[in-house]
């Protein structure tokens, strides 16, 4: 009976690290400090003044709450915790050295409160801590207890089906697998993150109230940073990022092997050593599944997206694609699809993109100094010059990977320059990158579904209401990423793991995913390096297809035959400036250009 | 103003402490791109074999090389029984940080075990004392210091004078580069994870015989101060690392004196988080290292 109550409060507290390492790809190694918070709160607020009990133990508030009322408190309290802790994500720090300053939070905090024995009782811990059903008699109230948690995890694994079985799970996934992929379609990565400590600092609150509650007294040795190991080794040997996987995991690790062990016959006599190896045996178990199956014993599930009735095969790989399809299918809004005959600058519409005076330093290198350029609407804008001109530099300041230290950048006459990279992305300022980055453990048609905006299934309204609100906005999604990779040739890879795909598929898959960000601007860096000649006339046919269907594409590139093919317009960038603009024809016969190239 | 210097020379006694520690993890994490946590696990390890041979009678110095050793030969076994492989199999960031913690769990409920969880304590005599100018200070934490900057020295040898320093430079700063030029990259990592072992040994000695009762928590405790220092002088980088544990030893003991003892990890924490904030690349120098942990 013991045994299922800790089984129930760890699974909980699994569960909701899960949500945050498994699933987000965070390593919260202070999660077990959000589960005592919880639990000394608990107590704080249920105990009465430490005068009333005789002032045996001293802490704070002691405020003699009622239970429910109690445990609401807590978990607000707890919440604005895990967003604190979530702060020292903001830093985009990598992820493990991110880890260790949780791990050195989680040390300290137990050190601190073991010390400062006016806040918790210090080291000694607070006892007689009320059972939330005190009103049950003694002998009836153990199982009532179990059914007790047995609800809360039955609750918990519904919320946590709302919360990372539709979109916003496949928006949090793409964020572990790449946080700047996901930036660049548009996922707020610090806003996801922070939810995700908010639901995961809630569980871990729930886990630490019910067991608080149960045991009746907490001290800061039921929560050192070991614990939050052993919660991680029971998702790793379960299975990260899948729940169903993480409850085994629980069965197996905490309780068996650091609770159970102390019932074997062996151990009656020394319960310290059973616990002493139980811990051996977890570090142990730990690393082998780190080793030997990374997975875990049930990996995470690879959702399939039934064909929605069309034959894969049908599709001509590169074939001649018309116009209007592809501007149906990245869903362009129709004044951008306006003939482009009418003159774009003479009907008054401003520039696709407009740089005034971009500057970028990088200690004493001005890496883009003063650089201005526009781009007008509808049509392929190269940008060419010398390595080590800013080019890459200055798409960056562009689709807002970097903050520049001076100038502006407008997008269709709107200033973008303060807005934060994702924020340019759901513009419609879509960025593809040099090397491709796909989410490796999502299925390729994932990968298109995750980019697409304004999904209702990620709001907080989808996660409430459920999936009725956004099963009609998914199947549609579904449509369009079917007709894009059937466009692509790539129908038959629909529900593989986007890694292994192969370069070129990766490099496809790279590009179809920014269309379904609905671009508005395409930014291209390099496209065409290292790829297959098949392929890169591929996807030159698609640049000219998407600029005849109204897109506006700024095109970083090196092959100077592929600039000349496709760009009306070509800037000639050198040491951070403009040096040159004009037809490629023209450029070629200018002297400063060819300075450029030549020396450098 | 006398608790202010007195509380200073303690600063600088436990900074030469945390720089003796600090300097090994960081050249552990320029070298190989691990943040090693098992690293306190180690000076645990190391503070518990200077206390049995204290027992079997032997000098607390000669105990401190002893140690020393011991634990250079396990940091070398980690490294090529368990992070290289891992490292070499591509296991992510944060994979490779979970199996160091683990490592690290073993390592301290194995001397659990064996030694329990009682807290010890070398029981060495504070010995004379030395003062001058307001200061004053044990003759065992003179020779500490003494000892710390023998190393320093010394290591700044190693790394400037000697063909294996340049190539630990080397591969440091670039670890693939540095083998197509023929530098041996996993014999020159063995070896750097031998000689940060042997710091991380003498460390966990001299914090031994510093404190005066300890348990087996001292090493994961004193990590915050390592850590702090490290990223305080840039992670990576050896000189960073030795300045910035002068640093952290100096602000956290001498806030400690004038609020609460209590606090001092806290202290030693604060700076880390402040540094974290403010300029997350390190005070003194931004190496291609540290680098390597932030964006943007």
């Amino acid at each position: 009976m013991v045994l299922l109550v800790y089984l129930g409060t760890d699974l909980l507290a699994a569960w909701g690290l899960n949500l945050e390492f498994g699933v987000a790809g965070v390593a919260n190694f202070a999660y077990i400090v959000l589960v005592a918070a919880r639990a000394y709160l608990y107590a704080a607020f249920t105990l009465g003044p430490p005068a009333a009990s005789g002032s045996f133990q001293q802490y704070i508030i002691g405020a003699r709450l009622p239970v429910a009322l109690a445990i609401i408190l807590a978990a607000l309290i707890c919440g604005a915790l895990g967003c604190l802790i979530g702060v020292t994500g903001l830093k985009r720090l990598r992820a493990d050295y991110q880890a260790m300053v949780m791990l050195v939070i989680s040390i300290l905090a137990t050190t601190v409160v073991g010390a400062d024995s006016g806040l918790f009782n210090g080291n000694l811990g607070l006892s007689l801590i009320p059972n939330p059903l005190a009103s049950l008699g003694d002998a009836s109230r153990g199982w009532w207890y179990v059914a007790l948690v047995a609800a809360a995890c039955l609750a918990g694994w519904l919320a946590l089906r709302r919360f990372t079985g539709g979109p916003l799970g496949r928006a949090l996934r793409a964020m572990r697998e790449d946080e700047d992929a996901a930036t660049a379609v548009g996922k707020n990565v610090v806003g996801l993150r922070l939810a995700v400590q908010a639901a995961g600092g809630a569980y871990a609150g729930l886990s630490g109230a019910l067991l608080a509650g149960f045991i009746g007294g907490w001290s800061p040795s039921s929560w050192e940073y070991v614990e939050t190991l052993a919660l991680l080794t029971a998702i790793i040997v379960g299975g990260i990022g899948n729940d169903a996987g993480v409850a085994v995991g629980v069965v197996i690790v905490p309780v068996l092997i650091l609770q159970g062990a102390q019932f074997l016959p062996q151990f009656q006599s020394s319960p310290e050593l059973a616990s002493d190896l139980g811990w051996i045996v977890l570090g142990l178990l730990t690393i082998a599944f780190v080793f030997a199956r990374p997975q875990g014993l049930v990996a995470e599930r690879r959702p399939r997206h039934a064909p929605a009735g069309q034959d894969a095969a049908q599709a001509p790989p590169g074939g001649a694609r018309p116009a209007s399809t592809v501007a149906a299918l990245i869903a362009l809004p129709r004044p951008a699809a306006a003939p482009k005959a009418a003159g774009a600058a003479a009907s008054g519409r401003p520039a696709a993109l407009s740089v005034e005076g971009l500057v970028k330093r990088f200690g004493g290198v001005r890496a883009v100094d003063g650089a201005t350029f526009e781009a007008e609407p509808g049509e392929i804008t190269g940008l060419i010059g010398p390595n080590g001109a800013g080019k890459s530099t200055a798409l960056a300041l562009i689709s807002g990977f970097l903050r520049p230290d001076g100038g502006r950048v407008r997008v269709e006459g709107r200033d973008v320059t303060a807005l934060p990279a994702h924020r340019r992305a759901r513009l419609g300022i879509v960025r593809i990158f040099q090397l491709p980055r796909e989410f490796g453990a999502l299925t390729t048609i994932e990968n298109l579904l995750v980019a697409a905006p304004r999904q209702r299934g990620e709001s907080a309204a989808g996660v409430l209401a459920g999936r009725w609100l956004w099963r009609r906005q998914e199947e549609e999604l579904v449509e369009r990423a079917t007709a894009l990779l059937t466009l692509f040739g790539m129908a038959g890879k629909r529900d593989e793991r986007a890694g292994r795909l192969s370069g070129g598929q990766k490099r496809l898959l790279e590009v179809m995913r920014a269309l379904m960000a609905q671009p508005r601007l395409l930014l291209l860096d390099e496209p065409m390096a290292g790829l297959a000649p098949a392929l890169a006339e591929q996807l030159e046919e698609a640049c000219l297809a998407l600029a005849g269907a109204g897109l506006s594409i700024l095109l970083v590139e090196h092959e100077l035959r592929a600039v000349e093919r496709l760009c009306a317009k070509v800037v000639v960038m050198a040491q951070g400036t403009v040096i040159s603009q004009g037809r490629m024809a023209e450029l070629r016969t200018r002297k400063e250009v060819q300075d450029a190239y030549v020396v450098g | 103003m006398r608790l202010l210097i007195e509380s200073l020379g303690f600063g600088i006694a436990s900074g030469a402490i945390i720089a003796l520690g600090a300097v090994g993890f960081t050249v552990q994490f320029g070298i190989s791109n691990v943040l090693n946590i098992t690293y306190g696990a180690l000076m645990t390890l190391a503070a518990y074999l200077g206390y049995a041979l204290l027992g079997a009678g032997v000098n607390v110095w000669v105990a401190m090389a002893v140690a020393a050793a011991a634990i250079a030969i396990a940091s070398a076994l980690l490294n090529r029984g368990l992070i290289a492989p891992l490292v070499r199999r591509g296991t992510g960031f944060v994979g490779v940080v979970i199996v160091t913690v683990s490592a690290g769990i073993i390592i301290q409920y194995c001397i659990v075990a064996i030694a329990g969880a009682d807290t010890i304590s070398y029981g060495q005599q504070a010995g004379s004392t030395v003062s001058g100018a307001g200061f004053v200070f044990t003759t065992s934490q003179l020779v500490i210091i003494a000892i710390t900057v023998a190393v320093m020295l010394a290591l700044h040898l190693l790394l400037t004078r000697t063909q294996l320093g340049r190539a630990m430079r080397a591969t440091s700063a670039n670890p693939v580069v540095a083998r197509s030029c023929g530098i041996r990259t996993d014999r020159v990592t063995d070896l750097a994870w031998l000689i940060t072992g042997a710091l991380c040994g003498a460390a966990g000695v001299a914090l031994a015989i510093s404190t005066v009762t300890f348990d087996f928590t001292i090493g994961p405790t004193f990590l915050i101060y390592m850590i702090a220092a490290a990223v305080l002088g840039g992670i990576g980088q050896p000189y960073g690392a030795m300045l910035g544990g002068l640093v952290v030893g100096v602000v956290s003991q001498v806030a400690a004196a004038y609020t609460s003892p209590a606090y001092q990890d806290a202290y030693a924490f604060a700076v880390l988080v402040l540094v974290l904030m403010l300029r997350p690349r390190g005070l003194f120098a931004s190496g291609a290292a540290a680098r390597r942990l932030t964006r943007a």
